[in-house]
């Protein structure tokens, strides 16, 4: 009964979808971090004092012990590099024209990592070395992760 | 020998139709409220069960990994369960398991759902559990399935559609006291819900529950944990579940055989030989006023067809013979589906610990069942809770004479459309996922006899069924089925909707007739459209026939059959 599909693109088959979309509300203490990021220009983290960690972005509550956070602590700028890759495929695997360089940054005052692009990455990277994030301009920043433009080497 | 298992705390945020909350911060309100109502810590929890219904509700793949922050999972021993709507009830069953095992003394029970996400219409995260090949090309709705399960069960019964009705003026009555509800109305009639929007006859907007966000949560213990924790524990003196086959067309709409022996398989274990007797409160399923008496007819409290007179007489109320929904259900405090079942577990600890407040079931009830249902309409969850005295072994029963007000944390902050659809920070993004299915082996023949004009089913000679849809296996038997066998191309109707609107809930033009059509010489039932017929001539146990469309135009799909007519007009 069982048949071996040399051609799958032969066989019989309905094309569907998932007729749906999101929107997504980024919440109690997504809503400071953006907020602030964007009118003021600054990273908001939250502190837990009894675990001793700092949470980046900003969270509503502990995930260790469960106490309720506040928006209260300013991280950064500047920042370690914890890790990096370099992408040379997009999603359906086509080359790139240009690579795109990922990193993971654990910002000054922060325990907690964030992930974001690497920005002028032409020279090569070292894991612990000092980056700093670069912010879009005041007046263009909407409220979103992308105010942030990325990270870039401090020399 | 299982270990004995208790509720000892429970919390819950609001209701609301859009939340600012996130899911996690949802799931973090309601397990700290849970937390607090019997003085634990996230240290004191040894292991953590969530449910949160699909995944793209949230728009969150793999959500509950996402969740698992908010419900304490860090570093402990999580999983998620998921079984559609009967997943909140589940959650509970599933935190029984894992502490009645011995594998953990105190669990955490988290049920999540942030429907506000999805758009146009969170129905459309729904179309996918119809068949992709034999139901979806005719367009379906999620109404209709809750339609022609309506109207069957009306008509097997001849009911009422006003003792129906009347169980959604109940619930929003009783709603109005429960201050997490999203839909509380105490002056609600039901002249009011009759006069609603038809949206698939004979379901109304009033009949339905609304979309909604929230998340509730509830500490499960061990006896030796419980007893330290609390000198008022809820037992868990039952749990039963039980599934359908997923051919829901090839169903019996008229009675849940599924809740039934999800029912006998709890009531058995808590040793309950006469529900309508020991069991003094009951919270079913109610996504729909008329889901409610079915589902109460399959735990076995009413006799078959029975339940609706219930609600006409007010044996359901509140200070009724057996008080049904009496946090105000699904109807009333909203329908976040997962965490829905879950309230229903929370309403029965607090109403068995006397702390319901203007909520509370006169007469110190001892014993209750909730009791949820989902999947593809297929599964029914059952769980019996008792306090001290209605269980074996009996303690010192505790009076019931201090009356707190239950915990309910004040998130569940609502947003306006407009503050939702203008947040700071907020994203869109699209699912963007295509896919593409094969028919497989049975449907694939299948198809290829309607393009030759014919209807095939599959013979299993141990069931004496003719299967259609055929499937090469049958699912009683689970043994492959024997023949091809070309049935009738004429059916009965056993039962229809008349639908005015599509899946995202815009009007349509033209009101669709859906419906389960047995077909002669089968023994499934069909779903597919009726033409030729005007709404009103439609009627259960109507004869139709297949229309064809023109042999040039078929191409092995269900729409090869453009619909089925009234038998012999031309």
């Amino acid at each position: 009964m069982l048949e071996k599909i040399a051609l799958p693109d032969e066989v019989r088959r309905w094309d569907g979808e998932f007729p749906v979309r999101h929107r997504y509300t980024p919440g109690v203490a997504g809503s400071a971090f953006f907020t602030a990021l964007r009118d003021r220009g600054v990273l908001l983290g939250s502190r837990c004092e009894a675990c001793s960690y700092t949470y980046v972005p900003a969270r509503l509550f502990c995930e260790r012990c469960f106490a309720e956070l506040a928006a209260d602590t300013e991280v950064g700028p500047g920042g370690a590099l914890v890790s990096f890759t370099i992408g040379f495929v997009g999603l359906e695997g086509e080359p790139l024209e240009e690579p795109e360089t990922i990193g993971l940054v654990r910002l000054d005052g922060a325990d907690s990592v964030l992930v974001h692009r690497v920005l002028d990455a032409d020279e090569p990277l070292e894991i612990g070395e000092r980056v700093e994030v670069v912010l879009r301009p005041d007046g263009e920043r909407t409220g979103t992760i992308l105010d942030i433009e990325g990270l870039r080497s401090v020399d | 020998m299982a270990r004995r298992v208790a509720v000892v705390g429970a919390g819950m945020t609001k209701f609301v139709r859009r939340a600012q909350e996130t899911g996690k911060e949802l799931s973090w309100e309601a397990s700290r409220a849970a937390l607090d109502s019997c003085e634990l810590g996230l240290k004191d929890v040894d292991a953590v069960c969530l449910t949160s219904a699909p995944d793209a509700f949230d728009g969150v793949h793999m959500k509950g990994e996402y969740l698992s922050d908010g419900a304490g999972a860090f570093g402990k021993p999580f999983i998620r369960t998921y079984v559609g709507g009967g997943s909140g009830v589940f959650t509970a069953i599933q935190a029984w398991y894992t502490v009645a095992s011995g594998m953990a003394d105190v669990v955490l029970a988290v049920a999540e759902e942030k429907m506000s996400s999805t758009q146009p219409h969170p129905q459309g995260a729904f179309l996918t559990i119809f068949d992709n090949i034999l139901e979806r090309p005719l367009g379906p709705n999620l109404l209709w399935i809750f339609a022609l399960e309506m109207n069957r069960y009306m008509n097997a019964y001849g009911l009422d559609k006003r003792d129906i009705a009347a169980v959604a003026v109940k619930n929003k009555r009783n709603a109005a006291d429960h201050p997490a509800a999203l839909l509380g109305q105490g002056d609600i009639t039901i002249e009011d819900v009759l006069a609603s929007e038809t949206l698939a006859w004979p379901v109304q907007r009033l009949d339905v529950s609304p979309i909604s966000d929230g998340a509730v949560a509830v500490i499960v213990a061990s006896e030796e944990a419980a007893r330290r924790i609390t000198d008022r524990p809820v037992w868990i003196d039952g749990v039963g579940w039980n599934l359908d086959t997923a051919y829901w067309t090839n169903r019996d709409l008229v009675f849940p055989e599924y809740v039934a022996n999800a029912a006998r398989m709890a009531y058995d274990m808590a040793g309950i030989t006469e529900p309508r007797k020991q069991i003094h409160v009951a919270e079913p399923y109610d996504p729909f006023d008329y889901k409610e008496l079915h589902h109460l007819e399959g735990l076995l409290l009413f006799d078959r067809g029975k339940a609706p007179e219930a609600a006409r007489d007010g044996v359901l109320n509140r200070d009724g013979d057996l008080p049904s929904c009496p946090s105000g259900g699904l109807l009333g405090v909203g329908n976040p589906i997962a965490a829905a079942g879950l309230m229903k577990i929370a309403e029965l600890f607090w109403q068995l610990r006397g702390e319901a407040g203007a909520r509370q079931v006169p007469g110190t009830p001892e014993r209750g069942v909730a009791q949820a249902w989902g999947d593809l309409m297929q599964v029914g969850t059952v769980v019996v809770m008792g306090r001290d005295g209605a269980s074996a072994p009996t303690q010192a029963t505790p009076a019931l004479s201090v009356i707190q007000t239950p915990p309910f944390a004040t998130a569940g902050h609502a947003l306006s459309e407009e503050e939702f659809r203008s947040a700071t920070g907020a994203v869109e993004h699209d699912l963007d996922a295509r896919y593409a299915w094969d028919a497989g082996v049975a449907i694939g023949r299948f198809l290829d006899g309607l393009e030759e004009g014919l209807i095939l089913g599959r013979e299993c000679r141990s069931c004496r069924r003719i299967l259609v849809p055929p499937r090469m296996f049958c699912e009683r038997c689970f043994r492959g089925t024997d023949a091809w066998v070309e049935v009738e191309q004429t059916g009965i109707v056993q039962t229809f909707s008349i639908c005015h609107v599509r899946w995202d809930m815009q009007p349509l033009d033209e009101p669709e007739i859906p419906a389960v059509i047995s077909i002669d010489g089968s023994d499934g039932g069909l779903l597919h459209m009726l033409g030729n017929v005007a709404p009103d001539d439609v009627s259960v146990g109507l004869a139709v026939e297949a229309v064809w469309r023109p042999e040039s135009e078929r191409t092995g799909s269900i729409l090869d059959i453009a619909h089925f007519r009234p038998r012999g007009e031309a």
